[in-house]
């Protein structure tokens, strides 16, 4: 009740401001008015028939069943039955903002990357689209949020509403929200050039934020803005349906939220939805299906695509049935038709209609913040909302009417009411039949004269119908009638022109006859339409059990998530790696991912119900293969080449759990992998040490508690020997010495301030901290020991040289990775006390490694040294244990020695041994059951078990592949299908499968020579 | 007695150096003798006079007077095999990938069918004689680039120059065909390749031109297409480098238009979809390289390695190659492309036909050549074990055209060198 006194002290926000000068006199309002007769969709789970609206200067004053009254000061406007729904919210647009404007190189208070941009406010930019509006409108939204999609943190967005007249691109809610993404976007500037440096970048700029808000003095637009934007709410925009998982990563680490504007892919995630707990928005803009004109273009499309394709219209379903609270976007969409197709697809693929209404309404309006505004139709929100000729969710729907703030729009002109049916016509005398079809909307006329003829033969009179098409054009309640007759050979124009009745259905009115004479004509209703077909629904609930996803979405992938189990081995040849040796006739039994019990000889043990047993007489059991040096299993970079130093990238940041690559190396063998930045600069990134967890998400994917790795690199990569002109410093191995001596002796620095700081005992309050540099954090780490280097290398000169930097200040070098000329010094690398990985038998590709020898890797061994071969391959990948023969080839190891060289000696260098690395009781359950001995070129792995999984297998292998060949021609049948029907179609375009080597510049994979 | 030999030779030939004294009768005796063929003997005695192949016998059932042979090398429980060959390399041509200077396998233009391999090829190339020690002595050595890259020899994989070194010159032409999806270096996108008609309508032209000149005998032909005129009437290959179904089904078309005698498919990834029609014309493929990953995500992890097999099941008749990332130094890994054949469902046998005698009926050089049998060139492969395992290929004897080749390269000198640094 108070409230409604202030409402009426103080009718709304008119006189907020001073107004803008107008030419002529003050236009009155007109946003006050009773809409009745109308079905309202209130709020999604409220809906009344023959409803009322009252709305008062652009606000719903009441919401009623029946009006008992009408108040006698407004406008009545008879809804005729129409649908009303609240008008839509789309967070997620870049309408009216010019596509081609490009982040400039602003110097001034402003961040010194131009990828963060958070200062930038869209509506600077903003120019009314109208024909976007409109067609916003059409779709039914009555506000957007509109932001520009350029770089890392891309600044403010503005919540514009849609159709008032007065606004002057006022927008509805300014500074509405922030955005950010993983693209640095049109910023000229070198850094980041990969995922991880975006990463890195991002979170750098949020300390500095963060800093800058305590200690900062001097202005930074920049950083002030990212402050303030904690207080609102933030989209994330994904390339990926996975870097929702990046997301929760920034979300954990600065305690804030953020939503994330998703892919349409968000049901290939399956389970992890019921944990997430993250506002998504996702697009509905389904893709259309391939071109299927080329059988051997088809033949190259993917599994995956063809899945995503065909699960398309299930993904809002999928969330729905997980209770995800999501929000729906149209972009994508240039037309409303397309827009309602594909909800009414959705709908038919099990969303429901209430959850579409709350997604695209209260939803959004609940992140911005402005659901006591926007969202539903009730007393006190601003009368938002769009008028449709049927229930839109159920019927392809016409939008008669939209309203904005109360003001009202009119698309199409309602019908007066539904004059469909039989009529009695009677033009001049003669009396004809009129047969009222079509739509409401938009209702189709025939005109039947019915008369004697004789026949010709018989001379028997019969009766004949002679039908014509007729033009009806109804527009309130006027009528028009066309039709030309043919009678005998002669044409007969009619044209009637009258008024509706519509309460009993007579028309009345004049016209000119086919003699040009002016007549008298009328109609009426016998009987109403039967509304048979027309008012069918648009959709079908779509009942067809269709095969599963697999995770990941790929041909290899798991219909069901893999499990844990207890896997017993059973009369084994199991090579330990220990001082056991090679137990000739063993059973291993496997129990929560580790390794439970190893029996000689034919022991006996409880086996559990569900166990999985082996049978593995005669066959060869080892521990899983680990690769020191691999880059599988990454997206987006693996480079941060745009600086000599980037130790604050994570490798960890981009892992890629679809690689099929991971899926092809576990084929061969391999469990675990140290993921290396590449080789670009003398000081990379942060190695992720990962078990090949095939059916995992990326955050699954790195070992817990794993000891932190770097990569270094030294020599032609650094250099940027090979790769054209380049500018960038070192340009000489003497170069690159100083690069350390300059970056350890900051790290130093550093730390001594930072450390200075937290020791004083009383916090001086004159001395500054330094802000968080992730950059010199890792250092620090480097120099100190705790974060350990493995180093790319190939000449003596230049890893004697590394020895010794690292040596003057106080630490140890702990692998040296290729070092091809590891055999020149090894007895140098003995005294350092830095192991070795290298490849078994590579060289020839460049000038430094024209002393690269196979016996390297056999004579390092001898010297003592532990020594690794790695693949740095993604093919090599899947045969190091091929290469591990080599050395027996080459270098005279032994068996047992070549054997270590891909396994326990790769997970020496890591510092795994203690978990993984030989058959031991409580040792992790990485196995690998071999048809025959792995150090020959004819052994198969059967199984491959990682943390007591089995993620390959042999023969299921075989199986996945008929049942995908079956499943992609089902799927192409189903497109064909569709195309028939004349769905448009696009032709194929295949990202094809890059690897990523050392020397890989940039976020795509390269196709290019290694160089490695 | 018979070991003291051996090892008394190998010391001689590698003081000595390859070519300096030539042995006339040479009997090696005791090595498995894998025929080339596909036929082999357990024991095998294997008699060679003026490098040529006199006798091929099992050891057991052979008896013979000492005073007959000049040389007598025992391998008991070695692997005797017919030299491997390279198809399709850049062997020769090139020493470091990364040095521009050092390349010399692609010429300028897109026509290049006059530019020949062999007056390139260098004897001295310290990659050649790493490879030569796993056994591959015998090397097509191939220019790469353009429309048509230019002709390809066959080279002995140890020579002291290109003409010593030649088993046969200009073998082939060698046309890179056009691909049927658009695949712009550095793009990763594939899709359909609108100028693939206009492509090979321009390629087709250029071949019926060069086929009409070959028919006429006149002084005047052009130099490029007087290249071509010995490849139509089957004295030499042509070898239509394609690994798409669509560009296999166009040149088996082409084939037939122009009567092609024996044409060659070099690569074939997707050569096993149409394995009937290559049956049915007889056209050879030489496999890409079997230590590849797949090309298409849905693809069996182990087609690549098992492309052999499929071919070799559908009756095509094939030989292996390793075009591809440093192929040149990953060349001594041929052997074990034949192992990988092996593994998956080749016999041993036949995976060493694969690197020997169908190489060379390929290339057209079986009359003298892939086999050890009498009659054939000597150039024979000695190994202390299996040389398709990784494990146990170990040079034990390098015979090429009747003359001793060293089984160390500079590598295993380096080997030495710090070995005896360390004391080791």
């Amino acid at each position: 009740m108070i409230r409604y006194i202030v409402a009426l002290l103080f009718p709304l926000s008119v006189f907020s401001q001073a107004e803008k000068p107008h030419n002529g006199v003050k236009a009155p309002d007109q946003n006050s008015f009773v809409l009745t007769n109308v079905t309202i969709l209130i709020s999604p789970d409220k809906t009344i028939e023959n409803g009322t609206i009252t709305v008062r200067n652009g606000k719903i004053t009441s919401v009623d069943k029946i009006l008992l009254t009408t108040p006698k000061d407004l406008v009545v406007i008879d809804g005729n039955n129409a649908v009303v729904v609240p008008s839509f919210i789309e967070v997620n647009s870049t309408m009216g903002i010019p596509a081609d404007q490009k982040a400039e190189n602003k110097t001034g208070p402003y961040y010194w990357n131009h990828a963060i941009r958070a200062e930038f406010d869209a509506i600077d930019w903003y120019k009314a689209d109208e024909k976007m509006t409109a067609e916003y409108q059409k779709m039914g939204f009555g506000s957007v949020l509109i932001h520009r999609n350029d770089g890392l943190a891309q600044g403010y967005g503005s919540l514009m509403q849609l159709g008032t007249t007065n606004t002057d691109n006022q927008p509805y809610l300014s500074k509405a929200a922030s955005f950010y993404s993983f693209r640095k976007g049109s910023s000229p500037q070198d850094y980041p050039s990969s995922l991880v440096g975006s990463i890195a970048l991002l979170r750098q700029s949020f300390y500095d934020a963060q800093w800058h808000a305590e200690y900062g003095k001097d202005a930074n637009y920049t950083l002030e803005a990212l402050t303030l934007q904690l207080k609102k709410p933030a989209f994330f925009t994904l390339d990926d349906k996975s870097d929702v998982f990046r997301v929760k990563s920034f979300m954990r680490e600065f305690k804030r939220e953020f939503a994330v504007i998703g892919t349409g892919q968000e049901q290939f995630l399956g389970n992890a939805w019921d944990t997430l707990k993250i506002p998504v928005v996702i697009p509905i803009n389904f893709p259309e299906a391939f071109d299927l004109k080329d059988p051997y273009l088809a033949h190259e499309i993917p599994y995956s695509e063809l899945k995503i394709w065909e699960m398309a219209s299930r993904n809002p379903g999928f969330l729905f049935k997980h209770k995800v609270p999501f929000i729906t976007s149209a972009a994508g969409h240039t037309t409303a038709a397309d827009f309602w197709k594909h909800i009414h697809q959705a709908l038919a693929a099990g969303w429901s209609v209430n959850d579409v209404l709350r997604s695209l309404t209260i939803a959004p309006a609940t992140l911005l913040g402005v659901q006591k505004e926007l969202g539903t139709i009730e007393t006190d929100k601003w009368a938002n909302f769009t008028v449709y000729d049927q229930n839109p969710f159920l019927y392809k729907a016409k939008v008669l009417e939209v309203f904005s703030k109360g003001e009202r729009r009119i698309l199409q002109n309602a019908p007066i009411s539904d004059i469909r049916g039989t009529y009695s016509l009677n033009i001049d005398g003669v009396k004809y039949w009129l047969e009222i079809a079509g739509t409401p909307s938009q209702p189709e006329a025939k005109v039947k004269l019915v008369r004697t003829i004789q026949d010709s033969l018989t001379l028997a009179n019969k009766s004949d119908t002679l039908t014509t098409k007729a033009k009806l054009t109804l527009l309130n309640n006027d009528i028009a009638i066309h039709f030309v007759q043919q009678i005998d050979g002669e044409n007969q124009a009619f044209s009637l022109k009258g008024d509706v009745n519509p309460r009993v259905f007579i028309f009345e009115g004049e016209g000119t006859n086919n003699k040009g004479r002016w007549i008298k004509w009328s109609a009426l209703r016998n009987k109403k339409y039967e509304a048979k077909d027309e008012n069918k629904q648009a959709w079908t609930a779509d009942t067809l059990t269709i095969s599963p996803t697999r995770f990941p979405n790929s041909a290899f992938g798991f219909t069901a998530p893999p499990k844990q189990s207890v896997i017993i081995f059973e009369q084994a040849t199991i090579w330990t790696n220990t001082d056991e040796g090679i137990i000739q006739e063993g059973t291993v039994i496997v129990e929560n991912g580790k390794i439970k019990a190893i029996h000689k000889g034919s022991g006996t043990y409880m086996k559990p119900n569900d166990a999985v047993v082996i049978n593995a007489r005669g066959k060869i059991l080892t521990t899983g293969i680990i690769d020191e040096h691999s880059h599988i299993a990454l997206t987006r970079g693996v480079n941060e080449g745009g600086q000599a130093v980037t130790c604050e990238v994570r490798m960890e940041d981009a892992i890629n759990a679809e690689d099929i690559d991971v899926y092809r190396q576990l084929a061969g063998g391999v469990t675990a992998a140290q993921l290396l930045h590449g080789s670009a600069n003398p000081i990379g990134g942060q190695s992720a040490l990962i078990k090949l967890k095939w059916g995992h998400y990326p955050h699954e994917y790195p070992i817990k508690n794993a000891p932190k790795f770097v990569k270094f690199a030294l020599g032609e990569n650094v250099k940027q020997s090979n790769w054209g002109v380049s500018n960038r410093f070192p340009q000489t191995r003497m170069g690159v010495e100083q690069v350390y001596i300059d970056a350890f002796s900051r790290a130093l620095a550093y730390h001594q301030a930072k450390s200075g700081q937290q020791t004083g005992k009383q916090k001086d309050k004159n001395i500054t901290p330094p802000a968080v540099d992730l950059e010199l954090e890792a250092l620090y780490e480097i120099v100190s020991g705790e974060r350990k280097i493995t180093c790319h290398s190939y000449v003596q000169s230049e890893i004697n040289m590394l020895m010794h930097v690292a040596d003057s200040f106080g630490f140890k070098v702990n692998t040296f990775t290729h070092i091809l000329e590891g055999y020149k010094l090894a007895d140098k690398m003995k005294e350092h006390g830095v192991g070795a990985s290298t490849f078994s038998d590579w060289w020839a590709y460049k000038f430094e490694v024209m002393d690269a020898i196979p016996q390297n890797a056999a004579l390092m061994t001898n010297m003592g040294l532990t020594v690794a071969i790695n693949s740095d391959d993604a093919e090599m990948g899947r045969r190091l244990n091929q290469e591990a023969a080599k050395t027996i080839k080459y270098g005279g190891a032994t068996e047992e020695q070549a054997w270590k060289m891909v396994t326990l000696n790769p997970a020496k260098l890591l510092h795994l041994d203690d978990r993984m690395g030989t058959i031991q009781v409580g040792k992790d359950a990485d196995l690998v059951l071999w048809t025959n001995n792995p150090l020959s070129v004819t052994a198969k792995p059967l199984y491959t078990v990682v943390d007591g999984e089995i993620l390959f297998d042999a023969q299921k292998d075989f199986i996945i592949q008929q049942e995908i060949a079956a499943e992609r021609a089902r799927i192409i049948a189903k497109m064909s299908e569709e195309s028939k029907k004349g769905e448009s179609t696009k032709p194929f375009l295949r990202k094809r499968k890059g690897h990523f080597h050392c020397n890989t510049l940039g976020e795509e994979e390269s196709l290019e020579v290694n160089e490695h | 007695m018979k070991t003291i030999i051996y090892t008394f030779l190998v010391l001689l030939v590698s003081v000595n150096g390859y070519g300096q004294k030539k042995y006339n009768k040479i009997l090696v005796e005791g090595a498995t003798v894998h025929i080339g063929n596909g036929n082999v003997i357990s024991t095998g005695s294997v008699g060679i006079e003026n490098g040529i192949i006199t006798l091929v016998k099992n050891t057991l059932a052979y008896t013979y007077d000492k005073s007959d042979w000049d040389t007598v090398i025992t391998l008991n429980g070695h692997h005797l095999y017919p030299g491997f060959v390279a198809p399709n390399s850049t062997l020769g041509l090139t020493e470091i990938d990364a040095v521009r200077a050092s390349r010399d396998f692609q010429e300028m233009g897109t026509f290049n069918p006059h530019v020949r391999a062999q007056i390139a090829y260098n004897c001295e190339s310290d990659v050649i004689e790493t490879v030569r020690t796993n056994g591959v002595l015998m090397i097509q050595t191939t220019p790469r680039g353009g429309r048509i890259s230019g002709q390809s020899s066959l080279m002995a994989s140890s020579c002291w120059n290109w003409e010593d070194g030649t088993i046969k010159a200009d073998d082939g032409v060698h046309i890179d065909w056009p691909s049927a999806y658009t695949r712009k270096w550095g793009d990763p996108i594939t899709k359909t390749n609108e100028t693939y008609e206009e492509q090979k309508r321009e390629l087709i032209a250029y071949l019926k031109y060069a086929k009409v000149s070959a028919g006429n005998k006149d002084k005047n032909t052009p130099l490029q297409y007087s290249a071509m005129s010995d490849c139509f009437n089957g004295e030499k290959r042509f070898y239509f480098h394609a690994d798409e179904v669509q560009q296999i089904n166009d040149i088996l078309d082409l084939i037939s238009e122009l009567d092609i005698k024996f044409p060659v498919i070099v690569g074939g990834y997707e050569s096993y979809l149409v394995a009937e029609r290559l049956k049915i014309k007889n056209v050879p493929v030489m496999i890409g390289r079997l230590h590849s990953l797949p090309r298409h995500d849905d693809d069996a992890f182990d087609l690549p390695y098992k492309l052999p097999f499929l071919l070799q099941q559908a009756g095509v008749q094939f030989c292996l190659q390793n075009e591809g990332d440093m192929e040149a130094m990953n060349a001594r890994n041929l052997p074990f492309l034949a192992g990988t054949a092996m593994s998956y469902g080749l016999t041993e046998e036949e995976a060493i036909r694969s690197i020997t005698l169908s190489a060379c009926e390929i290339m057209g050089i079986s009359k003298n050549y892939g086999t050890i049998e009498v009659g054939k060139k000597a150039v024979l492969y000695g190994s202390t074990g299996s040389a398709l395992e990784m494990k146990s290929n170990q040079a034990s004897l390098l015979l090429i055209n009747g003359i001793f080749v060293p089984t160390t390269n500079f590598q295993t000198e380096l080997y030495k060198k710090y070995k005896t640094k360390y004391g080791k």
